[in-house]
């Protein structure tokens, strides 16, 4: 496994689909969120505060809620395209073909997957909370309280739990064979979040129960609608791997 | 002895009637086969279900005499394949391709395994590039060198001299001749019967999915044999 995992790492490390989508995660997501803040404190349009939300008020709790709802669409969607290009380079490379009659089980190769971009995500996630907390510092949001380091941790712990959610997104790439395949679940995925919440699914729907959560500062979703996570993740973790092991190079 | 690598009456099909239909291949210690055939034969097919990339819908495929799926893993070390694409990635250095390779294959002494097949294969301008940097043939010496840095004792090699300089050819021949006199089992397919005539112990003539004979290594005017036994084959099947 730590060959695996090395060999996973190496490759996410060396690209440019890593390195680009590790900097759209952590400097996008942040200059969105100050670019909101700039534009509260220098504007008195009125319908153009209405638009900024919960950041028009100027503060740290304003900040971090725009951030959380930045992340929760563009972090999953970052996320996923970086998931979905692990997964389905293999087979657009050809270098599917390497990975076989090795002395390791595929399964191992795809959990080797599944565990850098586990590592992969939680960093980001934890980068983008202290840049977060650096940008919203230089702004002159004011010391950081116990509320906002909670809010901060609501914020890292978002992109921790999109990891979860994105899963099926592996899944799509290893099915469909392409990046492709998977970029377009991924899409689909952000599609359904937004329609679960409209439908008045919420905490329910796993795929929106993170953002629901952070954006409503830990209220209006519960632990155990939260902790629907594990199985959903689980199962998927299970499909991905089997789909590896009893896979065929038939196509 | 138990063939390395084998294949037992095995059959696979795909939707649209091709594939590979009652193959029987040995592939033993010292012996280098080749297998020829048109394009569309089969060749890759039946590579794919001996690694174990395709299951056979009927027969068998063995490693060291047990079926793939039962066969330990740890016998897969000993193997060493290229089949089709070269297990390069683009973003990693030839050298760090190299590593890749050897440490999935559980290589006890990758910075001795790596520094031999560089020198082996003439990749030391080449190894510090990235290999979507590297040309077609460059790449294809580093898969190649990829599937055998590790002293394989069982090597299935798919067309490895396409793209390869006639220098990359000859590095390549002196090493499966070399590999096969220490006593490795050696399958390669290729269109150049010329260039397999010179290594090959045995040839193989693979046509729509079956074997259908061997040719001789000294068979005087080997392409022409070659049709000849294709076009017999084919008339037979059409009549």
């Amino acid at each position: 496994m730590r060959a695996a995992i090395w060999a996973e790492a190496v490759k996410l490390a060396g690209s440019t689909v890593g390195r680009v989508g590790s900097a759209a995660i952590v400097i996008g997501i942040s200059v969105i969120s100050a670019s909101m803040l700039l534009a509260a404190a220098t504007t008195t349009d009125p319908q153009l505060l209405a638009k900024l939300g919960p950041v028009a008020a100027g503060d740290w709790r304003g900040f971090l809620l725009g951030a959380v709802q930045i992340t929760g669409a563009g972090g999953l969607g970052g996320f996923a395209v970086i998931l979905a290009w692990m997964f389905g380079r293999e087979f657009g490379d050809g270098t599917i073909a390497g990975l076989f009659a090795l002395p390791m089980r595929r399964t191992t190769i795809a959990l080797a997957k599944l565990i850098v971009y586990l590592a992969w995500a939680t960093a980001m996630s934890l980068l983008l909370a202290i840049v977060l907390a650096l940008v919203g510092t230089l702004a002159g949001l004011g010391p950081i309280g116990t509320g906002t380091l909670e809010a901060l941790a609501r914020q890292a712990a978002l992109g921790v739990m999109s990891v979860a959610i994105t899963l099926p997104v592996a899944w799509a790439a290893t099915l469909a064979r392409s990046v492709l395949g998977g970029v377009s679940v991924a899409i689909a995925l952000v599609v359904v979040a937004q329609v679960s919440v409209l439908a008045g699914l919420g905490g329910w729907m796993p795929l929106a129960a993170p953002a629901l959560w952070a954006i409503s500062l830990g209220t209006t979703v519960s632990p155990l609608q939260l902790s629907l996570l594990i199985p959903f993740g689980a199962i998927f973790v299970v499909l991905i791997t089997q789909s590896w092991r009893r896979m065929q190079l038939d196509r | 002895m138990t063939a390395a690598l084998a294949l037992e009456q095995a059959t696979r099909t795909f939707r649209n009637g091709s594939g590979i239909f009652d193959v029987d291949l040995e592939l033993t210690s010292g012996q280098i086969v080749a297998l020829v055939g048109l394009n569309g034969a089969g060749k890759s097919t039946l590579m794919r279900v001996l690694l174990g990339m395709l299951r056979p819908q009927s027969g068998r495929a063995l490693l060291n005499g047990d079926d793939l799926d039962s066969a330990p893993m740890s016998a897969w070390a000993r193997v060493g394949h290229l089949v089709e694409y070269p297990l390069a990635y683009g973003e990693l250095t030839a050298r760090r391709n190299l590593e890749l390779s050897a440490r999935l294959r559980g290589v006890a002494d990758v910075t001795a395994a790596i520094d031999r097949v560089i020198t082996e294969f003439a990749l030391e301008q080449y190894a510090d590039r990235r290999a979507r940097a590297l040309s077609l043939g460059n790449r294809q010496r580093v898969g190649v060198a990829a599937a055998l840095q590790h002293d394989p004792s069982t090597i299935v090699l798919d067309e490895p001299t396409n793209a390869l300089d006639p220098a990359g050819v000859i590095r390549l021949r002196e090493s499966l001749l070399r590999r096969a006199a220490d006593g490795a089992a050696i399958l390669v397919s290729s269109h150049h019967l010329d260039e397999v005539a010179r290594i090959a112990d045995r040839i193989v003539v693979m046509n729509a999915g079956r074997l259908i004979g061997d040719l001789a290594p000294d068979t005087p005017e080997i392409e022409h044999a070659f049709f000849e036994v294709v076009r017999a084959d084919d008339e037979r099947v059409s009549s």
